[in-house]
């Protein structure tokens, strides 16, 4: 077979593959499919708003005085929001959401917090990614200690992928896991000077069994040669058809694009990890926030539909929070300053959509905060029990929390 | 499988002999274990000389020549006075390329994975650049005063948040960790333990970056620690926590891992005779270094081949073994890239090693870093080109390329059929991009990860 026919193959295999194995119908192949990954091919995109995201403009309780009250320069006009229900609705410039809501692939978890809310950045965010305070000794993460009890360091390609040129994320960190940060998919590939030779042979190099009795040499071939193939998989990936929806031309979509092609080029990685910076607007809010609600939203969008078009809807689950909301009353700067409670979102086909949980209160303010009324842990619970389907919950989460009623039923799922 | 070890066996006094022999392989072996790797020129030297003494040589920390020591002082002064971190990363790899003592380096590698400090948190890279001082100066020395020392060395307190440490709140952080990873592992203490053992340290502080005791915030009631009572110190602390038996065990599993085999871990009755050595010598490193270094499992199948490349060493070693020089402030940013950034581990555990090195995003990142090195303008080989290099050091055809790399950087033999894929990706030698191609498959292989 010719190079090209060879990489021709490939791509219309993957592609084929993807199609028959995760195709809506195919639940027994799906399982048969995601063998060697951890979470039997379902899939956990967080995206992680940093900031502290201004919650009250992005669910805004349109019709409320005390809202009106609070935020004489912020408020979004009544005519602007983009209806969800009753008294409450979008920011203007959430479209991309109010559609997955509409197509029923979005759920609004409303007045998420923890107790004794933290106010400093650095502090709330380490609460969300470790669910631990700064007086308990922490060394890992949600996500890390999930992947850790899920045995991920038995897998082949890497359990869980940070995507962004930050450091790695506390949530992912732990002591038996390692989370490789991929600033690009550049770095996720054989660089070679072009020759396909060499290309052909670094692949025939790796493919060929190893018989010493050296354990350590069998498992670095066998890594070899996934990695090669995984990294080929990902250049057809990026060879196939354009993508059935196209991305918004931000940082955040970008990502989840490649995101998007790693996932169809069949790469095992079970739990993908963005972030999103600039949620912080102490001052001149109403511009800023606008351009990056729009970002989340028609970026989160694009790729659930891309996911749906190419028929991995069912298998992604996507879910975005922030390390606090801002304060009720606006400041004098037009911004608004660090506050408690906010809505989380989960988006993908598998969840069950609309509101969840009441808007928090606005006339029964704690030192100017809206109270919670749901422990983000229960969210995370959430996603471990109904989408990871792990049973050990409270290890992970370092207590036990009652799950919110977000996701489908598995059984509802591949009906 | 490997049959269960036997320790009287394993750390007898090796005798090469017709079957294994003291030979250009042998002596590979040992300095990729005990340092980063040697040329053939270097190597020959070594199979000369004998096993013995080589490993007198590289246990003097005296090798590190007097006017080599103050040229890199120099270079660390002025890459603190840069303030960037990274250039005290580069700095580091820079040593670990050119420094003659290469266990020296090897050794406080390893106990900057076993006392493992982030410039990350520490952010002050002259408190970073005093911790490195440290570990060098007791690289070879008494255990139980560089524990002493490190639990007051002033980047230790601030990473370990030992600072804040005052009487009406402990902080159990360092009390956990000495003697969960540095001195004991789990099992050996219990969290009554941990909680006594924190009041002890309370009172250490930083002031103008040197330890400082303040005994206003020290807790002076009574403690018991590890089955010991009485109004305890820091000091005492540390000293109570290195009497445990777990001690000589715990740091001779973390020497036969590092410098013997990643898998299986050694069981207890292997590690009995070095724990004794270890105590023996009133936990003096260098004698049990020496016992392992010349010991017949250290040159046996259990060890030879048998643990993973970590960055460094397959970086550096790469480099070492062909007289290379390159860019050291690129090469340290290649080895952060691949999770072993120095002064970046990445928790207080320090670096796993073994398999944690390797999965398909690092195996990528490792072949595409020795593309990196080979195209990379500033590297040299022996002062010139890769392809003068080999061919001055005789390797001129494909053959004799294969041969010089798998004499120099590889353990394990490399199989047939590669040889005869990567002699034909060489061709005659005449095209650079074909020998190019070739060395970099020949990093490429499942055999080169190993050492």
């Amino acid at each position: 077979m010719s190079t090209t026919s060879r990489r021709h193959f490939l791509t219309t295999a993957a592609a084929a593959s993807s199609v028959v194995a995760f195709g809506r119908r195919a639940p027994a192949i799906l399982q048969q499919a995601a063998a060697g990954q951890i979470s039997n091919g379902r899939i956990l995109v967080v995206v992680e708003m940093a900031g502290g995201n201004d919650g009250l403009n992005t669910v805004v309780p349109f019709r409320h005085d005390a809202y009106r009250r609070a935020r004489p320069k912020l408020a979004i006009a009544n005519d602007d929001v983009l209806k969800i229900e009753g008294d409450l609705g979008f920011h203007p410039e959430m479209k991309g959401f109010a559609k997955l809501l509409e197509a029923g692939h979005l759920a609004v978890i409303q007045g998420v917090g923890y107790p004794n809310p933290n106010r400093s950045h650095f502090e709330s965010m380490d609460i969300w990614h470790t669910c631990q305070r700064k007086d308990e000794v922490r060394t890992d993460g949600w996500l890390g200690r999930y992947l850790e009890q899920a045995d991920a360091s038995k897998a082949t390609d890497p359990p869980a992928l940070h995507l962004g040129e930050d450091k790695q994320p506390f949530a992912l960190m732990s002591r038996d896991v390692r989370v490789p940060s991929i600033r690009s998919l550049e770095e996720f590939r054989l660089n070679g000077n072009g020759s396909q030779t060499f290309k052909q042979a670094i692949r025939e190099l790796s493919d060929a069994r190893r018989d010493s009795g050296n354990d350590l040499l069998s498992f670095v071939q066998s890594s070899t040669s996934s990695a090669i193939s995984a990294s080929e998989r990902i250049e057809a990936a990026g060879m196939s058809q354009k993508s059935a929806s196209s991305y918004p031309d931000n940082r955040l979509a970008q990502k989840l694009q490649t995101i998007s092609k790693l996932i169809r080029s069949g790469l095992g990685t079970s739990i993908y990890y963005v972030q999103i910076d600039g949620f912080d607007t102490h001052a001149q809010q109403a511009n800023v926030h606008s351009v990056l609600l729009r970002s989340v939203s028609d970026a989160v969008s694009a790729f659930i539909n891309d996911m749906i078009a190419t028929q991995l809807g069912d298998r992604v689950l996507c879910l975005c929070f922030s390390e606090f909301g801002r304060r009720v009353q606006e400041n004098a700067s037009e911004g608004t300053d660090h506050g408690t409670a906010g809505p989380m979102f989960l988006a993908g086909t598998q969840v069950k959509p609309g509101l969840i949980g009441k808007h928090p209160d606005l006339n029964d303010l704690e030192d100017g905060d809206v109270k919670h009324h749901t422990d983000f842990r229960q969210v995370y619970a959430t996603v471990l029990q109904r989408w990871l389907h792990t049973d050990a919950i409270t290890n992970v989460l370092k207590d036990q929390f009652k799950p919110v009623d977000a996701i489908r039923n598995a059984v509802e799922g591949s009906a | 499988m490997l049959k269960a070890i036997d320790p009287e066996w394993a750390w007898s006094t090796w005798q090469p002999d017709a079957e294994t022999p003291w030979d250009l392989r042998a002596a590979a072996h040992l300095v990729r274990r005990a340092g980063f790797g040697a040329t053939r020129t270097e190597l020959q030297g070594l199979v000369d000389a004998g096993p013995t003494a080589t490993v007198d040589r590289l246990l003097q920390s005296s090798a590190e020549p007097d006017s080599y020591r103050s040229e890199m002082q120099s270079l660390a002064a002025a890459s603190v006075a840069t303030g960037n971190p990274e250039r005290l990363s580069a700095w580091w790899a820079y040593r670990m390329l050119t420094n003659p003592a290469q266990l020296l380096e090897k050794q406080t590698l390893f106990w900057h994975g076993h006392f493992a400090t982030s410039a990350a948190k520490v952010a002050d890279i002259e408190l970073m650049l005093a911790q490195n001082k440290l570990l060098r100066k007791f690289a070879f020395g008494n255990f139980a005063e560089l524990l002493l020392e490190i639990s007051r060395d002033p980047a230790m307190l601030v990473y370990l948040d030992s600072a804040s440490n005052r009487k009406a709140h402990p902080n159990e952080n360092y009390a956990r960790e000495i003697m969960e990873l540095f001195c004991l592992g789990e099992g050996n203490y219990s969290e009554h333990d941990i909680r006594e053992l924190a009041r002890c340290f309370t009172g250490w502080e930083i002031r103008n970056k040197k330890f400082r005791f303040n005994r206003y915030q020290h807790d002076n009631g009574p403690k018991s620690v590890l089955g010991e009572t009485g109004t305890f110190g820091g000091e005492d602390g540390v000293r109570i926590v290195v009497q445990q038996p777990a001690a000589a065990i715990f740091i001779a599993r973390k020497l036969v891992t590092f410098f013997v085999m990643d898998e299986p871990q050694p069981t207890p009755e292997l590690l009995a005779p070095l724990a004794a050595e270890l105590r023996h010598n009133d936990m003096q490193i260098e004698p049990v270094l020496r016992r392992i270094l010349t010991s017949n499992v250290f040159y046996s199948s259990h060890s030879v081949g048998r643990k993973v490349r970590s960055p460094v060493e397959l970086a550096i070693g790469f480099l070492r073994a062909l007289e290379g020089s390159t860019n050291a402030y690129e090469l340290a940013a290649g080895l952060q890239l691949l999770g072993q950034g120095l002064f970046y581990p990445p928790s207080v555990k320090g670096w796993d090693g073994g398999r944690t090195w390797v999965n398909s995003s690092t195996l990528l990142g490792r072949s595409n870093l020795i593309q990196q090195l080979l195209t990379n303008e500033n590297t040299r080989f022996g002062k010139q080109s890769l392809a003068d290099y080999l061919s001055a050091c005789g390797a001129n055809s494909a053959d004799a390329v294969v041969d010089l790399f798998e004499d120099l950087l590889f353990a394990v033999r490399i199989p047939t059929a590669a040889r005869e894929r990567i002699r034909t990706l060489a061709g005659d030698l005449k095209d650079k991009a074909r020998l190019h191609d070739a060395v970099h498959a020949l990093c490429t292989l499942p055999e080169f990860q190993l050492c």
